[in-house]
């Protein structure tokens, strides 16, 4: 029988713009930070593993073999160490690996440490550089963006399920609502309706990135880091960390054609429902007992869609459950309690890391009073790679 | 003697692929056909019958994007997916006036862009 894997120490940077500082650095951070949380920073020498996600510091900063410069830096040699890409999934992948090499045995202790620091180069050589995640041939060479994949997706699922902009804008109304009482977040400003949707202004606020997308149904360009410690929840090494583990209790993985056009249909998100599907199998739970849910929203429409394939709410219904207050903190499942990757800020390489720190603060009890879910017992993260075509599913417990 | 006149008449195409084994098509072109795991070589093309992917196709989705990345320098460019009469699918640039409507009738060519650093690449324009 496989050994429990806990998380027993958190570590977060607040995300925005860190492009004075160096990438390593910024990771080193979330790592010394995970290491205090779990009881100092003396627990680095009980590291059998070490993780890193990141999605492209070779184009970003021209820095290449992070893992191996974080462990220099960190002074964990000669610990293992290994860099983990998947795009913007690369943290929870880390996660994911952290947890297999605990599982097979050939770890206790694992650090998973994830960053990116996008903002060293200009807006538009951002919005390049993340694009080469898409076909070469048949996407990028197009000019084809991520935000020009999510409107056309947005464009057909309002088509087909009368969704509005308006229902756009108050998905981002509740995520900036949350993230404004994140001390990690890019944004901690909040918005209303009538100043993104409503108002005679809010066409030149909210102005068109990728029709009908507009500005705040897109995550910022941010830099940041995250960092958690898994434990062999039986192991005696376990006992070293001060915090009490909260135990993965399921996480799973699947894939859908890179090709976004060759999806049978382009709505359905087959990656993420079958990656769920793992992750409950594995938890033996299934989505009514799920307390709250960190979902992947680069773009508002990530978050909707999301939320029906994991079983939140029937295809097509899950604008109407935000219509209802159903994702708010207090509502029926909140979603994105930490204002999610369209208030909290998307590093790529740090997001599914930073996913899982909020729901170990959430399931802790240690997020901020304003924003904690009361009392939750099962918390969920789903990270996108790609335009989910390479997706993980992680469900944390607290016992 | 080098003939320049062989540059003039070179039309850029995009090539959808065909397995000569089932006859199942594909865009772009795979390693493996998805039906009899058939494998293609791409530098003998053995096996696997090619043919140009252009001409009537119908909009399925479209957008307008204004945050183009780095090369170009338009204010903004239109994007569409398309299916055509054989099943295929592809994204690629719409070029008209006005708005397009979904499930509108399109027709595909293939153009050399250059805005980004590099060799040229083929592009699709829907129009």
């Amino acid at each position: 029988m496989a050994p429990k894997v806990g998380i027993v120490g958190i570590g977060h940077c607040r995300f925005g713009n860190s492009s004075d500082y160096d990438l390593v650095d910024v990771i080193a951070y979330s790592a010394n930070d995970a290491f205090e949380d779990a009881g100092g920073l003396q627990l680095r020498k009980q590291v059998d593993q070490v993780f890193v996600g990141n999605m492209a510091a070779g184009m970003f900063n021209h820095q290449t073999s992070v893992a191996s410069a974080l462990v220099s830096r960190m002074d964990m040699e000669p610990v293992p160490a290994e860099l983990i890409e998947n795009g913007p999934a690369s943290g929870a992948s880390a996660i994911r690996l952290g947890y297999m090499a605990i599982a097979s045995g050939m770890a206790d202790v694992v650090l998973v440490a994830a960053g990116e620091v996008m903002r060293s180069v200009s807006g538009w050589e951002a919005t390049n550089i993340v694009a080469t995640m898409a076909h070469t041939e048949a996407e990028y060479n197009m000019g084809l963006t991520l935000p020009g994949f999510a409107g056309m997706f947005t464009r057909l699922y309002m088509e087909k399920y009368g969704m509005t902009e308006r229902d756009l804008a108050l998905v981002a109304v509740k995520d900036h609502a949350n993230g404004a009482l994140n001390k990690y977040a890019h944004v901690q400003i909040p918005v209303t309706i009538d100043a993104i949707a409503d108002g005679e202004s809010a066409n030149v606020v909210n102005n068109y990135v990728a029709e009908p997308l507009r500005m705040y149904s897109t995550c910022p360009i941010s830099d940041g880091s995250a960092a958690v410690i898994l434990v062999n929840m039986d192991s005696p090494k376990a006992k070293l960390f001060k915090k009490k583990a909260i135990r993965i209790a399921g996480i799973g993985s699947a894939t859908d054609t890179h090709c976004v056009h060759n999806r049978k249909d382009p709505l359905v998100l087959d990656a993420v429902r079958l990656s769920s599907q793992i992750a409950y199998k594995m938890a033996g739970i299934g989505p009514k007992d799920i307390s709250f849910a960190e979902l992947h929203d680069a773009f508002v429409i990530f978050e909707l869609l999301n939320s029906e394939e994991v079983g939140f709410f029937e295809r097509g219904k899950s604008f109407i459950g935000v219509r209802n207050h159903e994702t708010e903190i207090g509502g029926r499942i909140p979603i994105n309690t930490s204002g999610g990757l369209k208030a909290k800020g998307h590093p790529v390489g740090a997001t599914g890391v930073s996913q899982v720190v909020e729901l170990v603060r959430q399931l802790r009890g240690e997020a901020e009073e304003s924003r904690q879910v009361k009392d939750p017992k099962y918390g969920m993260a789903v990270n996108f790679g790609g335009f989910g075509n390479n997706v993980i599913t992680t469900i944390l417990a607290k016992d | 003697m080098i003939d320049f006149s062989v540059y003039e008449t070179q039309v850029p195409h995009i090539s959808g692929y065909k397995c000569e084994n089932c006859g199942t098509i594909f865009y772009p072109a795979p390693m493996v056909c998805r039906k009899c795991s058939q494998k293609r070589d791409p530098t003998t093309g053995r096996g696997w019958e090619t043919f140009d992917l252009e001409g009537p196709c119908k909009l399925l989705t479209w957008t307008r994007v204004w945050n183009l990345p780095e090369g170009f320098n338009k204010k903004y460019l239109m994007f569409g997916m398309v299916e055509f009469p054989n099943g295929l699918r592809a994204s690629g640039r719409i070029e008209m006036e006005g708005d397009p409507k979904m499930g509108m009738d399109l027709t595909a060519s293939v153009i050399e862009a250059d805005e980004r650093p590099g060799k040229p690449v083929k592009v699709f324009v829907f129009s």
